[in-house]
């Protein structure tokens, strides 16, 4: 699980600018609503997008689930139970990138 | 060694801070260069200041506004013209320049006045013109003139008219970037939301963070259009002043330069709830995914792939023919800050160059945390460089090719490494599947110039031989 987690956050590291939006509230907005999308596209469900906010989660979950069909063969086998356990372990790791302990100091100014 | 103390530097030791070598198996998220932060004493800085940063960089873009520039006409003509950002009705904003053109018996006796007299005979001399941008610089910020006042005075005495102001001296901050925070903030809080736009379409966007150089919004431009997706106002590329007090009313914040503008689009999420979505417009890979992302928020997929697929047919074939010869090119880019991480992976997927050195003058800490997340090992990530760094790195660094600003550019001259303007472009326009293949085809031209090796020649006795063996 460690390396297919490995993976993933290899990715995303690359390729997605959301999980270095400006503030600590943008961020874990992004990290936790893009992931929980692209959960339910691997999953095979149809991801709720009632709102502006989804809709703009899902575009990002889609194109980064289509990337990780492509490059990581394993994931189109995974179960649902496994895509939310590695899926889960890549939300925690790029919390803890991005977040924890990251170490811009603009990320809990108040203001914009 | 992640934090490096260059040779040059041994005196500044304080340097060490912002300069940050990636190495295989470090923790990247233990380093982190400081960034936007004062330049030390004893440093040569390249940074511009806060004021170049809100009237060069943002506002002088718009193409229907007077920029008029409250101080001595030094200010004016260091940010005039040098950005290239043409706009479809002739150019307005590249042919003219506004100052107060402040003296010494000015400063002594305020500005005021002939600040009010200037803005008077701008409009007088260009009727057609009724928008004005109305900018403070060190001097007039030190002797205190109220701006604000004077505009109001003129507003008032001119009701068709509407002014903004910008009260960002040169000293407001360490860099540019003060200057785009504070006309950022300034606008979405004085004049977002008192402009109703027309609405042409069920799918509406703010494109922010694009300032048309050398024609980039023309090539976005046509991809939306094709999309069927309105376009209520770029921030600031090819822009009126109109189009951007009527940002409030676009579904979706498409944000491209997340540094210069990264502010306005977090206000509108705030203010509005419009949510902001940040793309990469250059290189081939990225703007297939931005156009994806933007089209699946609108549910236009089907018409996305059309456009993607076009386009890679006409322009995929070029861009190959170039990667081909620019495949193992070591390259450098010495510029602002987002070019960095925009670029990094963009040359590297596309074209197979190497990204081995990146300075930025004025970007922030988010910035690196963008870059070394996508940059290479071995690769050094500088913050507000200075000149004998500049040297140092390049000589661990050797790069082939540098991406840099006319005046880091000249010094690059003498090293006789060729040098691209990465600011303002060669001959582009870079952003788009087109312009991803004029950056190339300016690469290819620049890492395969003689010239530069027939410059590094002494042609005196009979050192003139060699210059023809090497013609
Ligand atoms: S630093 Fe001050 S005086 Fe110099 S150009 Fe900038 S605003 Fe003008």
């Amino acid at each position: 699980m460690g390396s297919k987690v490995d993976d993933l956050f290899d990715y995303v590291q690359e390729r997605c600018l959301w999980q270095f939006h400006s503030r600590t509230w943008d961020r874990s907005e992004n990290i936790d609503g893009i992931i929980g999308k692209a959960i339910d596209l691997l999953a095979g469900r149809e991801p709720a997008a009632d709102t502006p906010a989804e809709r703009c989660f899902v575009a990002d979950a889609k194109v980064m689930v289509a990337d990780f069909r492509s490059r990581f063969p394993w994931i189109r086998e995974a179960s649902e139970t496994e895509v939310t356990e590695v899926l889960g372990g890549l939300r925690d790791r790029l919390t803890d990138l991005a977040i924890t302990r990251s170490r811009n100091h603009e990320l809990t100014h108040t203001l914009y | 060694m992640p934090m490096v103390l260059l040779e040059c530097d041994q005196d500044i030791p304080e340097r060490e801070r912002h300069i940050y070598f990636k190495a295989p198996g470090e923790d990247s998220r233990d380093y982190l260069p400081a960034a936007n932060a004062p330049t030390i004493p004893g440093t040569l800085s390249e940074r511009g200041c806060s004021f170049c940063g809100a009237k060069l960089v943002i506002g002088g873009v718009l193409k229907d506004t007077i920029q008029m520039i409250h101080g001595p006409l030094g200010c004016a003509y260091d940010t005039w013209h040098t950005k290239r950002y043409p706009s479809d009705n002739g150019h307005f904003q590249l042919k003219y320049s506004w100052s107060t053109d402040m003296k010494e018996s000015h400063i002594v006796f305020g500005g005021e006045k002939r600040l009010e007299k200037c803005m008077h005979e701008a409009f007088d001399a260009m009727p057609e013109i009724k928008r004005m941008v109305v900018y403070t610089t060190c001097p007039t910020a030190l002797i205190g003139d109220d701006v604000k006042a004077v505009v109001k005075k003129v507003t008032a005495a001119r009701t068709d008219v509407d002014i903004f102001t910008v009260e960002c001296p040169g000293f407001a901050g360490v860099s540019q970037s003060k200057g785009h925070h504070v006309l950022n903030i300034g606008w979405v809080s004085e004049k977002v939301g008192t402009v109703e736009p027309e609405i042409t379409s069920e799918y509406t966007i703010n494109f922010i963070g694009d300032y048309n150089i050398q024609g980039d919004t023309d090539v976005l431009q046509r991809y939306w259009d094709r999309l069927g997706i309105q376009v209520i106002a770029h921030f600031t590329g090819n822009s009126t002043y109109d189009a951007c007090r009527s940002m409030h009313r676009a579904k979706l914040n498409v944000v491209n330069c997340a540094r210069s503008a990264g502010y306005i689009a977090n206000e509108l999420k705030r203010l509005y709830g419009i949510p902001r979505l940040d793309i990469d417009s250059w290189g081939f890979n990225y703007m297939a995914e931005a156009i994806r992302k933007v089209a699946s928020f609108f549910g236009l997929e089907e018409k996305a792939e059309e456009l993607i697929a076009e386009e890679t047919a006409k322009w995929k074939p070029q861009l190959d023919w170039y990667k081909e010869r620019l495949q193992g090119k070591k390259m450098a880019i010495w510029t602002g800050g987002p070019r960095l991480w925009h670029w990094t992976k963009a040359v590297e997927d596309d074209l197979g160059v190497e990204v081995v050195a990146m300075s930025s003058k004025f970007g922030h800490e988010e910035d690196f945390e963008k870059v070394i997340a996508r940059g290479r090992n071995g690769t050094y990530y500088i913050d507000d460089p200075n000149e004998l760094e500049f040297f140092e790195i390049m000589d661990k660094a050797k790069p082939d090719i540098i991406f840099t600003g006319p005046r880091v550019g000249d010094l690059v001259k003498k090293l006789h490494i060729p040098y691209v303007n990465g600011h303002a472009y060669h001959n582009g326009p870079y952003m788009g599947f087109e312009g991803f293949v004029n950056m190339a085809r300016d690469m290819y031209n620049a890492t395969h110039n003689p010239l530069f090796r027939l410059a590094a020649i002494d042609i005196r006795d009979d050192r003139a031989l060699l210059v023809e063996e090497a013609a």
